[in-house]
């Protein structure tokens, strides 16, 4: 598989502190990548090195095949865009005269400002300053200059930070459609799983400057294997029987949660729990939600 | 190169930074009418050193804190915005500072010359004989644009790295201060203060007669040492602050 950004051992340290370890991201060309963690993960200060906003400690960036360093840093990022936590812009010029200065340092032609005003639906504020611009607008402005110059690979940092339900949904949609419109890569980080479920064709996942899981979103899926959820008439006499065959339980909103069971173990523990006096009066697999699996993921990063 | 210098241009629109020494220049001018009223000099031809002399301490005075003013207006809108990261992955973090750097210049390079053309219309307005010598222009020059640029350098570093411009602008006060204590007071350590330099820079120097209250100017050579520091100084300060700018890049840590 091709890949547009590739890391290997890519490691920040501040002091003794290591924030970001030994990470090495694969992000496939024309797709997108959602880079997930919780907060504090390292998701930002792996992007920024991806960028060279900060020094790389340790480790390698390669991106479109070639190994970035300091002299050819620009010439590469020419073919990015990005939007790095908050939107960057000048109060007091307007959305346009902002896209201008970009595009100057870009070296795009002037007519990219109208398609991408366009692309993020604001050519109606374009000639507003963008101190009266709100949060959502300004994110809008900040998409609108890293899409200029349509690069091969944008760099998202959270995008729907501080939109509108209505926003949101629409700089997803974008995002969706990027790699199908324009043969962009759009590797984007947030900490909303949800959204990534929405958007994203593969996920890397990071915790505590560690990259713990980067494969197809599916792949992702596939670590929610089910759970057996079991309602029973007397839950103590369905706990005693658990405990007395060894099988892990948790009670959760009035049902007990059992691992996934083979077919054969299931039913002869049902038929126990049954002759026990248990009361099954419902069995059903439970599918574990994205939430969930990182949860399991981020916590419990020993079983991967 | 061409393309990040005129996107310093566009950065700058409508913020009427050209007004701040602008104003200066104005103040000046007025501060320098007022002088001449009460001056009282020996000769004719003293009318030329006296103008040197005094511009010098309004210089010392006035430059500091316009200079503070200069770069925080510069400045604070990177700050304010967040551009700088992006700003960094479309130009040479080098070249960005070298660009702002160069744009805090132009500034302060058009106001020195704007002084030599009041300087000129001064005199013209004041009937002063004779003129200035070749001598006192570069001395001028040196005095008023080689301090003022590292005055300057000094202001735009603070500038970019405070998230408040206060500190820069206290700074830029504090500095008026200094160099105008730098002209009464000798003190051992004023060569290692940069808004000193107006005063160790200085050509022109004075004598008062106490009893008919008439002064006297007259040439002094220029503080070699002082010159040679401030020479050395400035590209030092200058690949500091550059290398500080790309290791340490505010906004983008």
């Amino acid at each position: 598989m091709e890949y547009i950004v590739e890391t290997r051992g890519l490691t920040k340290q501040y002091g003794d502190k290591e924030v970001v370890k030994d990470v090495d991201l694969k992000v496939p060309k024309s797709c997108v990548y959602g880079f997930m963690g919780p907060n504090g993960a390292g998701k930002s200060t792996t992007l920024k090195m991806l960028l060279g906003l900060i020094h790389i400690s340790a480790g390698q960036v390669t991106i479109g095949g070639e190994r970035v360093n300091r002299k050819n840093r620009i010439a590469i990022l020419k073919g990015t865009g990005s939007l790095i936590e908050s939107p960057s812009y000048y109060g007091h010029l307007t959305g346009r005269e902002n896209l201008e200065i970009v595009q100057t340092l870009k070296r795009v032609p002037e007519k990219e400002i109208d398609q991408v005003l366009k692309l993020v639906r604001m050519e109606e504020q374009q000639n507003k300053k963008v101190r009266e611009y709100s949060l959502g607008m300004k994110q809008r402005l900040g998409l609108a200059e890293a899409l200029l110059g349509s690069p091969s690979l944008l760099i998202l940092d959270e995008p729907t930070n501080g939109l509108d339900p209505a926003g949101i949904q629409e700089i997803r949609e974008l995002i969706r459609e990027l790699p199908r419109r324009m043969g962009m890569t759009v590797l984007v980080s947030s900490h909303l799983l949800g959204e990534m479920d929405q958007m994203a064709d593969y996920v890397g996942i990071i915790n505590h400057g560690q990259l713990i899981f980067q494969d197809k979103l599916e792949a992702l899926h596939e670590h929610s294997r089910d759970n057996l959820r079991l309602c029973v008439m007397n839950q103590t006499a369905a706990l005693h029987i658990l405990k007395r065959e060894g099988i892990p339980c948790v009670l959760k909103e009035s049902a007990l949660e059992l691992p996934r069971l083979e077919n054969d173990a299931a039913a002869q523990l049902i038929g126990r729990l049954c002759e026990g006096g248990a009361g099954v009066y419902r069995a059903e697999e439970k599918l574990k939600s994205l939430e969930e699996i990182f949860l399991s993921l981020t916590g419990r990063r020993g079983s991967l | 190169m061409l393309g990040e210098w005129k996107t310093e241009w566009m950065k700058v629109r409508r913020r009427k930074i050209a007004l701040v020494p602008a104003a200066f220049l104005l103040f000046t001018f007025l501060w320098l009418s007022w002088a001449v009223r009460s001056s009282h000099m020996e000769s004719e031809e003293d009318s030329w050193m006296w103008l040197l002399m005094c511009l010098g301490l309004v210089n010392t005075i006035l430059i500091p804190a316009m200079s503070a003013m200069l770069a925080s207006r510069l400045c604070d809108a990177e700050l304010k915005g967040n551009t700088l990261k992006l700003l960094c992955t479309m130009e040479e973090k080098g070249r960005l500072f070298d660009m702002k750097l160069l744009t805090g210049a132009s500034y302060m390079g058009v106001y020195v010359a704007a002084e030599l053309v009041m300087m000129a219309a001064f005199g013209r307005m004041h009937n002063f004989a004779g003129g200035i010598t070749l001598r006192q222009l570069v001395c001028f020059l040196l005095q008023s644009g080689l301090v003022s640029m590292g005055v300057l350098l000094l202001q735009m570093l603070l500038s970019l790295f405070s998230a408040n411009q206060i500190l820069p602008l206290a700074v830029g006060l504090a500095g008026s201060f200094l160099g105008l204590f730098s002209w009464f007071i000798r003190l051992p350590f004023w060569r290692a203060v940069v808004w000193a330099y107006y005063n160790l820079l200085g050509y022109i120097g004075q004598n008062w007669d106490e009893s008919s209250r008439i002064v006297s100017y007259y040439e002094v050579p220029l503080d070699r040492w002082a010159l040679i520091t401030l020479l050395a100084a400035l590209p030092a300060g200058y690949i500091l602050g550059r290398q500080l700018f790309i290791h340490r890049t505010p906004g983008c840590g």
